[in-house]
């Protein structure tokens, strides 16, 4: 993991910025919607879920 | 050792978490996932470096590239279900092609909408009819229409066989949609996979491909018991019948 991390900074160091400058409005706007539409997809479920309960043995 | 704990590993842990561990995957894959979707957008936001031409903006591949994959997974298993359902009928394998579209769907409509986020500040424009593009938005098209007739039918009977032979149609577009970058080379880029991308790139790749899909196989998980529970409903399985009302039944009262 160490040496990912190393890997990672050298190679930023080498490519600097990109040629694209900026664009994080771009990147933050998908980690939200990639997050959100996840958590009320889980959200849905939750409230979709069956109602009945197994029958016990002293139903 | 990179190559191990970045892709044998968890890819190892969450076969097994399918698998062997498989009657507590609701507790497991969830903390699996927020676990390895921690991990892999954290590094992924915060330490891979920017790229060569796209800079920061690549960034979203960290999440645009699992959903496409979760999706066409989840779309795979939808196709095998509706073949399954066809040669031998089961509310199993309805249920679980029912809960394979859903969810498929959901992963495909994010990672399509990401893309387009994507490709405004790198092509300029939020969506072009590239090959690509064109047919992932046909899937999404497709598998709207397979959700609707779902719930257009009501016959349960009907609505499984007519549904599988609709999953099997769309399924013919999910290799055109893979192989679409390789036949017609145009706008959108080859696969992003750690085969295509830098070095640097790949932990983050791959943990968040992990992370979405054990997050697939959990709402596949929930969703199949929603569908489940509806069609014990809806057909009235004898073993879903109140003891008393089998009885009732039975003697002709009802």
């Amino acid at each position: 993991m160490s040496s990912l991390m190393l890997l990672a900074q050298v190679a930023a160091g080498e490519v600097g910025s990109g040629r694209i400058q900026g664009g994080w409005g771009y990147v933050w706007a998908s980690y939200g919607i990639t997050w959100g539409a996840l958590t009320l997809y889980a959200l849905s479920l939750w409230l979709r879920r069956p109602k009945n309960s197994p029958v016990g043995p002293k139903e | 050792m990179f190559i191990l704990t970045t892709a044998v590993l968890p890819g190892v842990i969450l076969i097994l978490l399918l698998t062997v561990g498989r009657k507590y995957a609701h507790l497991t894959l969830p903390v699996y996932a927020l676990i390895t979707l921690g991990i892999g957008h954290g590094v992924g936001l915060f330490v891979a470096p920017p790229d060569r031409e796209m800079g920061d903006v690549q960034r979203i591949m960290y999440a645009h590239v699992p959903a496409v994959w979760s999706a066409l997974v989840a779309l795979v298993i939808n196709f095998g279900c509706s073949v399954a359902y066809l040669f031998n009928p089961s509310w199993k394998t309805d249920s679980l092609a029912e809960a394979s579209a859903e969810v498929g769907l959901l992963f495909g409509a994010v990672g399509v909408l990401l893309g387009s986020i994507w490709g405004k500040p790198t092509w300029g424009v939020y969506w072009t009819w590239d090959p690509r593009l064109t047919t992932a938005a046909i899937m999404l098209v497709a598998y709207m229409g397979y959700l609707a007739l779902r719930r257009f039918v009501e016959d349960p009977e009907k609505r499984a066989t007519w549904s599988s032979v609709v999953g099997i149609i769309a399924a013919v577009d999910l290799p055109i949609i893979w192989f679409s970058v390789k036949w017609w080379r145009s706008l959108h880029q080859v696969q992003s996979s750690p085969k295509t991308t830098d070095v640097a790139f790949q932990l983050p790749l791959r943990l968040s491909s992990y992370a979405f899909l054990a997050l697939a196989a959990l709402f596949i998980i929930h969703r199949y018991r929603i569908a489940m529970s509806e069609r014990k409903a809806e057909v009235a399985l004898p073993e879903a019948l109140p003891t008393d009302a089998q009885a009732n039944r039975t003697a002709g009262v009802m």
